[in-house]
């Protein structure tokens, strides 16, 4: 019987404009999402590649050089690894940088040279740009805001339309229970929004999948997976949304209008007004700026050593060893300010994003941004593979120092430490990885939360067409 | 006739659920949200005034004149505080720009405050106007869809014609009471915001800017009736409700959320070519070059013997000179820097050389800024702000970007509003220019030296920024304006005409 009202209700909408319409609305969108796409990601490839190469040269270069130049100047720039998903979501990628910088040769003097830290540079690609800003058409987009509104456009009138035309008095005449009606609705109308929608992302998907730039590995369609069932569960939350209002409310138009009001402060008006409450800076901040205060400090420790140094000879063990001291303490208090900044910064923008957690169009695209390897959380764990892999290089200067009998073990200073080449096979390279895992863990919160939102509107559905009165 | 028509279509209209749910919806939103943007714009004047503190800080511990002028003097962009109706470019583009004479400052050579934070970019920031698309423009679908579809199917409309009324009469009725309907949140909600802005401490209103309000209500106003047309020429033009409603969702999801965001994306893009770029920065070296040539032609020549610039002085301190360019920037200068604290006795016989060497090279740094200026202009316009102002053709194909637009010049955050200020930071630069040349700082010995008591930055010039008047906003909101009081007419005769020849 479910199946028999389901069949009725999805006859009744392929037929109707709406379904026409939402075809080549969600078409149209996808289609320009693939295109896109493509014509954007080859060129983030060939940087991306460019990147990697560039660091891989370098330490290779530096290695055959000697260690002492390793440890001089670092692993160089690195880059994030890119997502064969981004069309997905874009997730802000373009506010996010797309490398931490190994930087060095800060300052030198004549007998010393600073040593590498790790620093955060920021992308800012709006500063300069007089173009309007618009926002990325991506899966994201598509879903979080087309879509939703077309689940809202095939239930409003799904009951109230009924009673207004008599037909479900009709219906429950007959010997059907109520819940078997309202399952009937809302497989029919799932069924109604889900063949336009599966339709264009099978032609986005096609489109992108046999374009010779992008290859989608197993492990992407299994994250497609994860994205599609997401997908289900958002449009679950606003059927059942329409199902309540329409069963609740008499007309069909006033349905409709309460819906589209609903949707517009959840979807469009709430994201927005959120991130602006949570994400206002604390102006606490310390009066000096990071240039100035980096400088201070820089300043202070030359100080220090310069009021101490001269009492020693140029070359002797003391003399070296603080050098090296100062020239160790100075990379790692730089290191130290650079990561606290970032993490002001992120500390900042992790407050907002919790605050906008409320508003479900803000979870459907967090947990897109999680399974397509994109945005903010994404970064995080770059950050997080960064300054492990620093560690591990600056773990693998100290042995390879350690194992060499003619050095000093003097670190920060060229006649302390090892002037021999180092094997490049043995040096670690950076190579960021996209962790399914990780992606799971950051993303389960809001997966239950999204569910949480999914099962209590639908049993409010449930109890709003029991108690309705025809 | 006509008044009782309207009175009537008004009372309906009154009593209606929807607008009781349209007023609701208003104030909450434009309340809440002005109360944010309020803080918002406070934060920034915060840290618009924590900047310039710092600078003019920063500016007084700097010795020598050279130093100063190098990195030093700069000007801040204060937040403008119509940026709450449309925030436009303001909290994009950079809010702060160094002045120089090594080179003329303009929007493409502005960074932002340091205190700000990158990564909330990715938060798309929002505004009154941006409420009013999108809310309004439902809310006048939703009043119209069954203006018209709505008496057919009732048959009241064959009524009403049975007496002797014209029927454009009808639509006049129906579009005037309509309109006072959707003015009626729109003016609350608005009262409400200003209520909300005079109290705030931070926020001064004067004249002008309650003049280019009245300019951004009237645009909504005229905004507004585009989409009570459209939806009416819907219903016009379908006969039933329930056609008429999902074709006008379809309409505003398009219009409002689909067009706006992906015309950027499928539109042809228009790009300078790229030679505009290499060749205009060519020109520019090759400026800069000369220069070069001169002023080692200069060392040569003159009365001291060697060619070191610095003039081998040998104080405490440091000093750095070089040439320095961005190709993608079109930016290219001359930079020098000496910062003494102290000069030893063998020095004292070259001083007099190397002040003359500065009093001869300020001059030429400034003319040859100048003339690349020149160059760089018309290129920057080329390659940055035309290609900017043919995607926005684009975007005003649909009433959305019309409207965002004509706003966006009323408030005075569109881009020709944001480099108004950059007119005003060059106008500064001349200023300190002729300061520096009416005090002989050039060829001061504070230029270099601050052992004989440091640069005084005290009697600098003080900058002034004073947005343009609420007149040139006007006129430089008129021609969008324009279009959409013109799209209004069109519409509204396309109804007429599809009105009057229906059979009832």
């Amino acid at each position: 019987m479910v199946w028999h009202i389901a069949k009725r209700e999805l006859y009744d909408n392929l037929n109707s404009l709406r379904f026409a319409l939402a075809t080549v609305l969600l078409l149209g969108l996808m289609l320009t999402n693939a295109v896109v796409h493509l014509r954007e990601h080859p060129h983030r490839v060939k940087q991306y590649q460019n990147g990697v190469s560039k660091h891989q040269n370098e330490l290779q270069s530096h290695a055959e050089n000697s260690l002492f130049k390793l440890a001089v100047e670092g692993p160089g720039d690195l880059h994030k690894q890119l997502s064969d998903l981004r069309f997905c979501a874009e997730g802000g990628e373009t506010f996010l940088s797309v490398y931490a910088e190994g930087g060095y040769g800060r300052w030198s003097t004549d007998r010393l040279e600073s040593f590498w830290i790790l620093a955060y540079p920021t992308s800012t690609p709006n500063r300069k740009n007089v173009r309007t800003v618009v926002t990325k058409v991506d899966w994201g987009f598509i879903i979080g805001y087309v879509l939703s509104l077309v689940a809202l456009l095939f239930t409003f009138d799904s009951i109230s339309g009924e009673r207004e035309r008599g037909t479900l008095r009709l219906t429950l005449a007959n010997s059907i229970p109520r819940h078997t009606v309202l399952i009937g609705k809302f497989i029919g109308a799932f069924l109604s929004v889900y063949i336009p929608f599966t339709l264009a992302i099978l032609v986005n998907l096609l489109i992108i999948s046999t374009s010779s730039d992008v290859h989608l590995g197993l492990d992407a369609w299994g994250r497609l997976g994860i994205i599609f069932f997401i997908t289900i569960l958002y449009t679950c939350l606003f059927l059942a949304l329409g199902l309540i209002v329409s069963a609740r409310v008499q007309r069909s138009a006033v349905s409709l209008v309460i819906l589209l009001l609903v949707w517009v402060v959840f979807v469009v008006f709430m994201p927005n007004t959120l991130a602006s409450i949570a994400g206002r800076s604390k102006s606490s901040g310390p009066s000096l700026d990071f240039w100035e205060r980096s400088e201070k400090l820089h300043k202070e420790l030359s100080r220090d050593y310069y009021s101490n140094r001269y009492k020693e000879p140029e070359d002797s063990p003391k003399g070296l060893q603080m050098d090296g001291e100062y020239v160790t303490k100075d990379a790692e208090q730089q290191e130290q300010l650079h990561a606290e900044q970032q993490n002001q910064r992120i500390e900042q923008v992790i407050r907002a994003r919790s605050i906008t957690r409320l508003s479900p169009v803000t979870i459907v695209q967090n947990l897109l941004e999680s399974f397509a390897g994109t945005g903010f959380e994404r970064h995080l764990q770059f950050l997080e593979n960064v300054k492990s892999y620093a560690k591990e290089y600056r773990t693998f200067i100290e042995d390879t120092d350690r194992a060499d009998p003619d050095s000093l073990h003097i670190f920060g200073v060229r006649e302390g430490m090892s002037q021999k080449p180092v094997n490049p096979e043995a040096v670690p390279t950076f190579k960021d990885k996209l962790d399914f895992s990780k992606d799971f863990n950051t993303a389960a919160t809001e997966l239950l939360l999204l569910s949480l939102f999914v099962l209590v509107l639908l049993s409010g559905a449930f109890l709003a067409f029991v108690r309705v009165e025809v | 006739m006509l008044i009782t028509l309207i009175r009537r279509e008004l009372l309906d209209n009154l009593m209606t659920f929807r607008f009781a749910a349209t007023v609701f919806i208003m104030l909450l939103l434009v309340v809440a949200n002005t109360f944010v943007l309020i803080k918002d714009y406070e934060s920034r004047l915060e840290s618009h005034n924590d900047s310039v503190n710092m600078h003019k800080r920063q500016l007084q511990e700097t010795i020598t004149y050279s130093a100063g002028s190098a990195d030093q003097i700069s000007v801040a962009r204060p937040p403008n505080p119509l940026s709450i109706f449309n925030v436009g470019f303001d909290k994009q583009l950079g809010n702060e720009v160094p002045i120089k004479h090594v080179y003329v400052p303009s929007l493409w050579d502005a960074r932002t405050h340091g205190s700000s934070n990158p990564f909330m970019d990715m938060f798309a920031s929002m505004d009154l106007v941006f409420i009013f698309q999108v809310i309004l423009s439902l809310l006048a679908l939703i009043f119209a869809y069954d203006a018209l579809a709505g008496e057919y199917e009732n048959g009241t409309l064959r009524l009403v014609l049975t007496h002797p009324i014209r029927k454009g009469k009808i639509l006049v009725a129906k579009y005037v009471s309509a309109m006072l309907c959707l003015t009626i949140p729109l003016l609350m909600s608005l009262l409400l915001a200003l209520i909300l802005l005079t109290t705030s401490t931070f926020i001064v209103l004067n004249t002008d800017d309650f003049l280019r309000i009245g300019g951004i209500i009237f645009t909504t106003i005229v905004y507004l009736s585009i989409f009570y047309l459209l939806g009416l020429l819907i219903s016009a033009a379908t006969r039933r409700t329930s056609t008429a409603l999902m074709l006008s969702m379809f309409v505003w999801g398009f219009l409002i959320l689909v067009y706006p965001n992906m015309i950027l994306t499928v539109a042809p893009r228009y790009k300078a070519p790229k030679e505009r770029e290499t060749s205009a920065y060519s020109k520019i070296e090759q400026m800069w070059k000369e220069f070069d040539k001169e002023r080692k032609n200069y060392l040569a020549t003159d009365d001291f013997p060697g060619e070191d610039w610095g003039y081998d002085l040998r104080g405490w301190g440091s000093r750095s000179a070089y040439l320095t360019g961005n190709s993608h920037l079109l930016f290219y200068k001359y930079r020098s820097v000496m910062k003494f604290t102290g000069l030893g006795e063998e020095d004292e016989p070259k001083i007099p050389h190397a002040r003359k060497h500065f009093r001869y090279l300020g001059p030429r740094i400034i003319d040859t800024a100048e003339k690349t200026w020149l160059v760089r202009k018309p290129a920057l316009e080329d390659i940055y702000i035309h290609p900017a102002k043919m995607e926005r053709i684009w975007l005003k194909l649909s009433p959305v970007g019309l409207y965002d637009q004509t706003t966006e010049a009323w408030a005075g955050t569109d881009v020709t509003g944001v480099r108004d200020f950059f007119d005003a930071a060059r106008q500064y630069r001349k200023q300190v220019i002729d300061y520096f040349y009416d005090m002989d700082i050039f060829g001061s010995r504070q230029w270099f030296s601050s052992d004989k008591g440091a640069a005084e930055w005290s009697n600098l010039p003080h900058f002034r920024y004073k947005r343009v008047d609420s007149y040139t906003n006007a006129m430089r909101a008129l021609p969008d304006l324009c279009f959409l009081l013109m799209i209004n007419i069109m519409l509204f005769l396309v109804i007429y005409s599809v009105f009057v020849k229906s059979e009832v």
